[in-house]
């Protein structure tokens, strides 16, 4: 796999996707712990789930966009959260 | 450099501070008092005594006489008229004390507020009044907006003397007012402590306390961590101007269990009475000239300087 | 062109560290363990737990931090995989409840011995919360020399074998975790060969450390040096500096510190939060009794009154100068001279944490020396390979998060 740096993002856009990246996996752990019994919290959890993959997507979407940056099919972008720097991985 | 030496006369010498004495009335050995006095002479420590309200036996009534010295007594105390300051516990009998000499009044933070105006008339009768709270480290944000208030109303009658041509001297008031740099009360540093067991001790609170003595009158003194007791060793005090505070390093090592770590009641109380020199100095100088020498109290805008450290 | 460099620990100095002292208990003994008051007694309660948590989330405007990591310590804190479970459990399901900022930034953190790091709890819990956890497990390098401090208690055996069979599992599970070796007197002699044996293991980054202690005898110190200008030599000859990193060697020690400019403070007691079983809270758990060999506790509140902030006054306001002998003030090799303040308290003639224990002085000396050798080597060796601009220009690259 080839890793490629491809661009690079502000601290403030740094800390906004490494937020969703935290809340994303908290969501992920808390998902297998949490059950339909507690239905308040369950139905939070499930929207939750939703709207910060959605949030996530559209940090990526927007950033692309501003930046530009290189993409190919089969490739992914990766972000290096102590540089702010924007890899593609083919 | 040691300057001062206190000699707690017995067990149940008059407390003039924070701390509580106790009342088991033993006295200090003779032979201890009779070398603490040589090793003053030595050491050119100028003597106080702290006296308890009983009568003393003759021989001591005689040794102590061998050096020149300052008598702190009760205000009870059967020499009260031998005594170069007076303490009072709360507020009885101020008017018939011997006048001329500074008054120590002790008392609680809640007796303070309702008794305060007694206190009023003996600005004229003593060279220096201080007020010693006994609860200092009980205080809380009431009380510390009630201390404002009542400084504030107390400091308009000290107002009108100055303008009547008077100086009275406060210790919670004017004490600021003078003072360009820190004048705490320097325990371990300036003053040392002979207890009733023959003991070198920081102040006579440690002792009270049951901390460790530091030395005796025949081993010489032995202060561990001496540094910690001197203002540049201080990392919150070194950075204040609140600089007539006490800084009284038993109340810290209770509160914060390190001798040079003030608390927050320590500071915001000593704030609010700075602030209150500020605005007294300011209403002075408005009828006229005085002490220009002295500078303004800067505004600030905190009343605990730990919350201006960089944490 | 790459040398691999200690990593930052996670969100440092944004994030509060808040450590559960879950037992003090420990299957093993060893010789240099600071715990001098280990029992099998004092294990704590989920309900314990669950108070300090809530105290702790209920606070959010004093704990104000932008992470945390929830460190459980021991003892052996596996040997109470259940209670960390349910522990672990509670704090997701409450931070997330009260909409608390710490469900978005959050860690789980573990120093273990390793010997019970495959059994079946341990592996759930793993896989139940794997982008959460950082996990060290503490193996001192060959075996001789891991079985001369870390051993059994019951039997005096050391633990050597029992643990590097986790270390496969353990490297897999979380390939950048590095290891903490600890040096006592009794290890120099060993320390070169430890560290490349910990390398053939597969552990890339070994943070290794001599202890604060007062046991160092003379000649300590050169026998160190010497280890670590061999070390140096292997690790600089045999290339390993590209993927592997020991702690020893930092470009950023050994200089002399500005009085004004450099006056923090070295340890984060004070900062950190420590609850034990009896549900206290200390500065840091260096002050809980169990540790401590000559001076009472500092106990800065419990779960029932809360803290007592007075107590922290003197640790979020100390300094470099102010708890400093002059030779240290002097010292032209100041920078990176570490100390423990729970150490400084433990050794001080005062029971103060104003007083800065100077034990190690030699030993910095000598480290400081092996790592001017370190460098001078290997920037040699760069440039004469064409590779030192190269290097100056990548060494802040840091490991991939993959989103």
């Amino acid at each position: 796999m080839a890793k490629k740096l491809v661009g690079k993002v502000t601290p403030e856009e740094k800390n906004e996707i490494q937020t969703l990246f935290e809340r994303k996996n908290g969501l992920s752990e808390l998902a297998k712990i949490l059950t339909a019994d507690n239905a308040e919290l369950y139905e939070k959890l499930v929207k939750d789930i939703g709207e910060t993959g959605t949030k996530f997507q559209a940090w990526w979407d927007r950033m692309s966009a501003k930046y530009a940056w290189e993409s190919s099919e089969n490739g992914h972008w990766e972000i290096n959260f102590d540089t702010n720097e924007i890899f593609l991985n083919d | 450099m040691l300057q001062y030496l206190v000699i707690l006369l017995a067990e149940d010498s008059v407390s003039f501070c924070h701390y509580e004495n106790r009342n088991t009335g033993n006295l200090l050995s003779i032979n201890a008092l009779k070398e603490s006095l040589r090793i003053s002479m030595l050491e050119n420590l100028s003597v106080q005594y702290v006296f308890p309200e009983g009568e003393l036996p003759a021989e001591y009534l005689a040794a102590i006489e061998v050096v020149e010295n300052v008598k702190i007594m009760p205000s009870n105390s059967p020499y009260a008229e031998k005594a170069n300051v007076l303490v009072f516990n709360g507020f009885f009998n101020l008017k018939s004390a011997k006048s001329g000499i500074p008054y120590v009044v002790r008392c609680g933070k809640d007796e303070f507020f309702t008794n305060y105006e007694k206190l009023i008339p003996l600005l004229e009768v003593t060279p220096h009044l201080s007020v010693v709270f006994k609860d200092l480290v009980k205080f809380n944000e009431n009380d510390f907006a009630q201390y404002k208030t009542v400084l504030e109303t107390f400091s308009k009658h000290v107002e009108e003397l100055y303008v009547d041509g008077k100086s009275p001297q406060f210790n919670l008031l004017t004490d600021r007012m003078y003072l360009d740099k820190m004048r705490n009360c320097e325990a371990g540093v300036k003053t040392i402590t002979l207890a009733p067991d023959g003991n070198f001790y920081i102040c006579p609170a440690f002792y009270y306390n049951g901390e460790m003595p530091c030395g005796n009158p025949n081993d010489g003194l032995d202060i561990k961590n001496p540094q910690l007791y001197k203002l540049e060793y201080a990392p919150i005090c070194r950075r204040c101007d609140a600089f007539h505070c006490r800084r009284c390093v038993w109340l810290n090592k209770l509160t914060t269990l390190e001798v040079n770590t003030p608390s927050h009641e320590q500071c915001v109380v000593s704030h609010i009475e700075r602030n209150a020199a500020k605005s007294l100095l300011a209403a002075i100088r408005k009828h006229g000239e005085f002490m220009p020498q002295l500078p303004e109290i800067a505004e600030i805008d905190y009343l605990d300087p730990f919350d201006k450290i960089e944490k | 062109m790459n040398i691999k460099e200690r990593a930052e620990a996670w969100r440092s100095g944004v994030s509060k560290n808040i450590t559960f002292i879950v037992t003090k208990d420990c299957q093993l003994a060893c010789k240099y363990c600071y715990l001098v008051g280990k029992n099998i007694n004092e294990r704590m309660s989920f309900d314990t737990a669950k108070k300090a948590i809530d105290y702790i989330l209920s606070r959010e405007d004093e704990f104000k931090e932008e992470s945390v990591v929830w460190d459980f310590i021991g003892g052996e804190p596996f040997l109470e995989i259940d209670l960390i479970d349910k522990v672990c459990d509670y704090i997701k399901m409450e931070t997330y409840r009260l909409n608390h900022h710490w469900f978005n930034s959050y860690r789980f953190s573990f120093s273990t011995n390793g010997i019970n790091y495959h059994e079946k709890k341990v592996q759930d819990f793993i896989k139940k919360n794997h982008d959460h956890l950082s996990i060290g497990i503490t193996i001192d390098g060959t075996e001789l020399k891991h079985d001369l401090n870390r051993v059994y208690k019951n039997s005096g055996k050391g633990s050597y074998k029992e643990v590097v069979k986790n270390i496969p599992l353990w490297i897999k599970q979380f390939p950048f975790a590095g290891t903490k070796v600890t040096i006592s007197s009794a290890d120099i002699p060993y320390i070169k060969e430890s560290v490349l044996h910990l390398y053939s293991l597969g552990i890339k980054e070994v943070n290794i450390n001599v202890v604060f202690e007062d046991v160092w005898k003379d000649g300590d110190d050169k026998l160190f040096e010497n280890q670590l200008i061999e070390l140096a030599d292997a690790i600089i000859d045999g290339g390993y500096y590209k993927d592997y990193a020991c702690s020893f060697y930092s470009e950023h020690i050994g200089k002399p510190m500005d009085i004004k400019l450099e006056n923090q403070n070295w340890c984060g007691a004070g900062k950190m939060l420590s609850v034990d079983a009896a549900g206290n809270f200390y500065p840091c758990t260096r002050f809980a009794q169990y540790s401590l060999r000559s001076k009472k506790a500092v106990i800065i509140g419990n779960i029932h009154d809360g803290i007592d902030k007075n107590k922290l006054r003197p640790f979020l306001t100390l300094d470099r100068l102010t708890q400093s002998p002059q030779k240290c003030l002097d010292c032209e090799v100041a920078s990176g001279c570490a100390w423990c303040q729970g150490e400084n308290y433990d050794a001080a003639e005062t029971p103060t944490i104003y007083q800065r224990a100077t034990a190690i002085c030699l030993m910095h000396k000598a480290r400081v020396r092996a790592n001017n050798y370190y460098w001078n080597k290997l920037f040699r060796k760069l440039e004469l390979e064409g590779e030192r601009e190269e290097y100056e220009k990548s060494k802040h690259d840091g490991p991939l998060k993959i989103c």
